[in-house]
């Protein structure tokens, strides 16, 4: 039965050559436009959804879309595990057997890093933060994907042509002031937009926070608030205040860097494909893609890691000065 | 004339604030310079080592974004 199966590398390859030529041909008719780049997400429709009284309107936005299509992704794939896991196959195939590999790579890294005690509190959330964010950087492969969507007038627009009725496309040329169109699309990378990084953010750090408290106890704000050596040792009693303020602003510095580094990896990624897309456009964007994958992959890896590690460290607290003085 | 002004000194503050990106790739240099080091030494903890210098690399490199970001901020947000 193995030994039945043909080499294909002899079709792909032409296959790939086709695409190729087709990319350069397409790419002659119609040039790609280089897409309005803003760093909010775009609106959608003009109305907004509701408006609440302090913080404003609500629009539905396309990196919203996009969120519900990363949900619908994954609960269909849990939905699958948790079917083929009730047939009560031993040997799991398919999707099944992917998620069962990736879990128990998982949960052993996690072990590996925060001992077993903790491994069961910790490894929900390192596993839930890393597939969100892995299958809202992948689904970018889908195609469609930030190029379809709706006209727009704009200031600095481009011609439309009409295809058929109702459907038209941007060409690649300067419309008169005013009377241009530009492009929204219907779904757009969900990291290209700080809410979606700045909440994922703001979920880590305060389990972080939570897991400190369970672990610890209100003994957790000594690491911040640490006057119990003020009086006992003369100098450096005032530096472990100073230093457990430090620890204080750190906890907020590390929201903010986990806000930006995934916002602005993946939005480099954007502009850097939208820009290549206009300079070089056939088979230099695949190979840009390709090194968009390896980052987006990268950085759910790591969002998903620090947030491990710094619950790990929130587990064990700093209480060297016990155990120092236990050991003498 | 004032917002041809405004427009060349966005381009510039971008071209400037990517300045910064010189440390990130300082950083990247001296990690791989690490673990590159220890691999050649130890060839067995290539998985691990690799692993890590991905993650230094990530993290030396988040840096140097930031200043692309504050680059993107100045010519796209307006």
């Amino acid at each position: 039965m193995e030994s039945k199966r043909k080499w294909r590398w002899g079709v792909h390859r032409w296959i790939v050559l086709l695409l190729i030529i087709l990319g350069a041909v397409g790419v002659s008719y119609y040039a790609p436009v280089q897409p309005h780049i803003q760093a909010a997400a775009e609106k959608l429709t003009e109305k907004p959804w509701f408006s609440l009284p302090v913080i404003g309107d609500f629009y539905p936005v396309n990196t919203f879309t996009s969120m519900l299509l990363t949900m619908v992704i994954i609960i269909g794939v849990a939905y699958t595990v948790k079917r083929t896991l009730a047939k009560g196959e031993m040997v799991p195939r398919g999707i099944t057997g992917v998620m069962e590999l990736a879990v128990e790579a998982l949960y052993n890294m996690t072990e590996g890093t925060t001992g077993a005690k903790w491994a069961k509190k910790i490894f929900p959330w390192f596993a839930t933060i890393l597939l969100v964010v892995l299958v809202a950087n992948l689904i970018k492969l889908l195609p469609g994907y930030e190029t379809i969507g709706i006209l727009h007038h704009s200031e600095h627009g481009y011609e439309v042509q009409q295809l058929t009725s109702g459907i038209a496309t941007v060409v690649n040329t300067k419309a008169h002031e005013g009377e241009g169109y530009v492009l929204t699309p219907f779904f757009r990378a969900q990291a290209t937009d700080l809410n979606f990084t700045l909440s994922l953010a703001l979920i880590s750090i305060f389990m972080v926070q939570v897991i400190g408290f369970q672990a610890q106890g209100p003994r957790y704000l000594e690491k911040f608030f640490n006057f119990r050596t003020l009086f006992s040792k003369p100098i450096f009693g005032f530096m472990d205040v100073i230093v457990g303020l430090l620890e204080l602003i750190s906890e907020f510095a590390k929201i903010i860097s986990f806000t930006f580094r995934l916002f602005g990896n993946m939005f480099a990624g954007f502009v850097l494909m939208a820009v290549i897309g206009v300079l070089i456009p056939t088979f230099a964007p695949a190979v840009v893609m390709l090194f968009e994958l390896f980052i987006g992959l990268i950085q759910a890896y790591v969002f998903g890691m620090l947030t491990m590690v710094f619950m790990a460290q929130a587990t064990q607290g700093h209480g060297g000065g016990e155990e120092h003085a236990a050991a003498h | 004339m004032t917002g041809d002004i405004v427009e060349a000194a966005k381009f510039i503050g971008a071209g400037l604030a990517m300045i910064g990106a010189l440390g990130g790739g300082i950083g990247i240099g001296m990690s791989v310079h690490g673990a590159m080091n220890g691999m050649a030494r130890n060839p067995d903890a290539y998985g691990n080592l690799l692993t890590n210098m991905i993650l230094g690399i990530a993290f030396s490199e988040a840096i140097a974004i930031y200043c692309l970001v504050v680059a993107f901020v100045m010519l796209f947000v307006s």
